[in-house]
């Protein structure tokens, strides 16, 4: 159950923004849709909610066939990029639209309105305006305002992407909640890979109107499946290298192929995480790098470092470690040892 | 330069143009009305005659009255038609829309004169609309009820105008985010719905401003009403311009300008005054 696309396509004359697309969304999953501008992603909200056509493919959501139905017969609501709220009418008149279209008598739609309100934290709002209302409290009167007809599924327009960074954080976490409390599906498009890694359950990357990988936060950021996605998440070190007799070989290190990882020879990308590098210790099966020191930043909760490995000198490595005062780092121009455990690493295929 | 007498020439400076075109003019016609003729003399004794003979007048009053009919139904008409034209322009894409648009006020690029000169040859004995409707056989000989009345004041000024209230209605549409358009048809609205709700209310200020434009233009033309309204379509802008041109009462006609030009401003501040509340 739940929304199903089946090679959804658009096209706008000759040019095609989204590639023939296949996507699952169960019921009440947070599904995010990661990707740059011009990836894609808005196109397949916009095909959800049905403010266009797809070009071919279906959609359908429960069984049905959604894909010739127009928006206003969808069982979905839209949080708008910039909220979209009716300038003209009061918060309480926004929140209660969607039940007065649907006949709703007005002491029920009074009722429902309040008790949504209250659910988004703006009980007392009801009689203000639009352009009476910060940033935050519009936020919260669009997400009352989709929410209050029960959709089966919410779609989310980078809703966050107006607000600044401590409001964001604060969203992102009361998002999260709000969905698992009203235990409803959101498909959430956004271009914040952090924004996708903290609340969703599955995440879409997309990239010039095709899909990079979907799965799970940990999947896409510890096993990214293609270059374009280890390259999206995070300041991940990518070294190109080949598979070889059952080793991975690359000018800065040669080590042992990761359990799991297909032995066939080919070129491979390789991609160790910053955190996943520290200082010294060839010991344990870690493969070391020797290392010349460019430079080190604190940065609070943790401290980078960047080095050049002596075998492969155009070659930079980050490392990200947790800042300890008690430690001495070394010398900018210092040699140092740098190591990684082999089975950290992940091994991306490149092109076909 | 920041000194008060450096302030205030720039304000004077600043002042000057309105002052100077704008509320001089009307000034002097005020004061004007106040005056009385004696002879080929013009004498300002601050006299409230003018005004006692307009008022006290019924033919003045009711022509006074039948105008402000005139130009409510010409503003009425105008909103009627403009309105839909408006609506049909703002619902093209974006590559005809601009063009329909300039299509639909193009006739404000055409001289005023041209214009009525055109809508006579079309009302007329000969024109083009008995032409049709003899050729069509829906009257059996061309006929004059079209041109020289009331009716045909009111159908000229209609189309005349009718460019001022397409373009406010227009523009006020195009302010309307389309993703409210959106948000509304996501909510469970069909398009009736949401043009009653959203559309309609939110385009108001500008067919309140469309309407005063024809309203206002209507209420101050008196060519259109000498040119196409023949003897019986007589008009207030009319009686006016006859106190000036032929009867060389200038300070009864400048009453009669300053009563209508009062009734203008009391319009515009209320239709104003109603935009305003809408909140967008």
């Amino acid at each position: 159950m739940g929304l199903s696309l089946k090679a959804v396509e658009k096209s706008y004359g000759a040019q095609r923004v989204l590639q023939p697309v296949d996507l699952e969304a169960a019921d009440g999953e947070f599904l995010t849709i990661l990707g740059p501008s011009g990836s894609g992603k808005t196109t397949i909200l916009r095909l959800v909610g049905g403010f266009t056509r797809p070009t071919g493919g279906h959609i359908r959501f429960g069984g049905t066939d959604l894909t010739d139905v127009p928006s206003h017969k969808r069982p979905f609501n839209t949080v708008f990029q910039d909220y979209a709220l009716f300038p003209h009418m009061s918060v309480a008149d926004n929140v209660g639209y969607g039940l007065m279209v649907r006949g709703m008598a007005k002491a029920a739609i009074r009722d429902k309105v309040v008790r949504t309100l209250e659910v988004v934290g703006l009980g007392g709002l009801l009689d203000r305006y639009p352009s009476q209302l910060s940033g935050g409290q519009k936020q919260r009167v669009a997400l009352a305002r989709a929410i209050v007809c029960e959709p089966k599924l919410i779609l989310l327009d980078e809703p966050l992407a107006a607000l600044d960074a401590e409001m964001r954080r604060h969203m992102q976490f009361f998002l999260k909640d709000l969905q698992r409390r009203i235990a409803t599906a959101f498909l959430f498009v956004t271009h914040d890979q952090e924004e996708a890694i903290t609340m969703s359950d599955r995440i879409v990357v997309m990239d010039k109107g095709r899909i990079e990988q979907v799965g799970a936060p940990g999947d896409i950021y510890y096993a990214p499946k293609t270059p374009f996605v280890a390259r999206f998440f995070g300041d991940n070190n990518l070294i190109e290298g080949n598979v070889r007799d059952g080793r991975v070989e690359t000018a800065v290190a040669n080590f042992a192929l990761p359990a799991g990882s297909r032995a066939e020879p080919r070129p491979v990308l390789v991609a160790v995480r910053p955190e996943k590098i520290s200082i010294g210790g060839a010991d344990g099966g870690r493969t070391a790098i020797a290392c010349k020191v460019e430079e080190t930043t604190f940065t609070g909760a943790l401290t980078q470092l960047k080095a050049r490995p002596l075998a492969a000198p155009q070659t930079t490595l980050l490392v990200k470690m947790t800042s300890d005062p008690g430690r001495p780092l070394p010398e900018r121009g210092a040699e140092t040892t740098l190591s990684f455990a082999p089975d950290t690493v992940a091994i991306v295929e490149v092109g076909s | 330069m920041n000194s008060l007498p450096a302030r205030l020439a720039v304000f004077a400076l600043v002042a000057a143009g309105p002052l100077l075109f704008v509320v001089a003019p009307i000034g002097s016609f005020l004061v004007m009305s106040f005056a009385r003729v004696e002879g080929h003399q013009i004498i300002n004794d601050m006299t409230l005659d003018n005004y006692v003979a307009f008022f006290g007048n019924w033919v003045y009053l009711k022509t006074f009255l039948l105008t402000l009919w005139l130009c409510a139904e010409v503003t009425l008409i105008g909103i009627v038609l403009g309105y839909p034209i408006a609506w049909f322009i703002w619902r093209r894409r974006a590559r005809t829309r601009y063009l329909l648009l300039l299509l639909f006020v193009l006739p404000l690029f055409m001289s005023y004169i041209v214009k009525i000169y055109t809508m006579r040859s079309i009302l007329g004995l000969n024109g083009f609309l008995n032409q049709i409707l003899v050729g069509s056989g829906i009257l059996s000989a061309p006929s004059l009820v079209f041109l020289y009345n009331q009716g045909s004041i009111l159908i000229t000024m209609a189309v005349i105008f009718l460019p001022f209230v397409i373009l406010p209605i227009f523009l006020s549409l195009e302010r309307i985010p389309r993703n409210l358009v959106q948000a509304s048809a996501d909510l469970g609205a069909g398009a009736g719905t949401t043009f009653r709700h959203v559309v309609l209310p939110l385009s108001l200020p500008g067919t309140i401003a469309g309407g005063l434009f024809a309203f206002v233009l209507a209420l101050g033309d008196f060519i259109t009403p000498q040119m196409v309204g023949g003897p019986s379509g007589f008009t207030i802008g009319r009686v006016i311009w006859s106190q000036f041109g032929l009867a060389y009462n200038w300070p009864f006609g400048a009453a009669m300008g300053a009563v209508l030009f009062l009734f203008a401003l009391a319009v515009i501040v209320v239709a104003g005054s109603i935009a305003s509340r809408q909140r967008v």
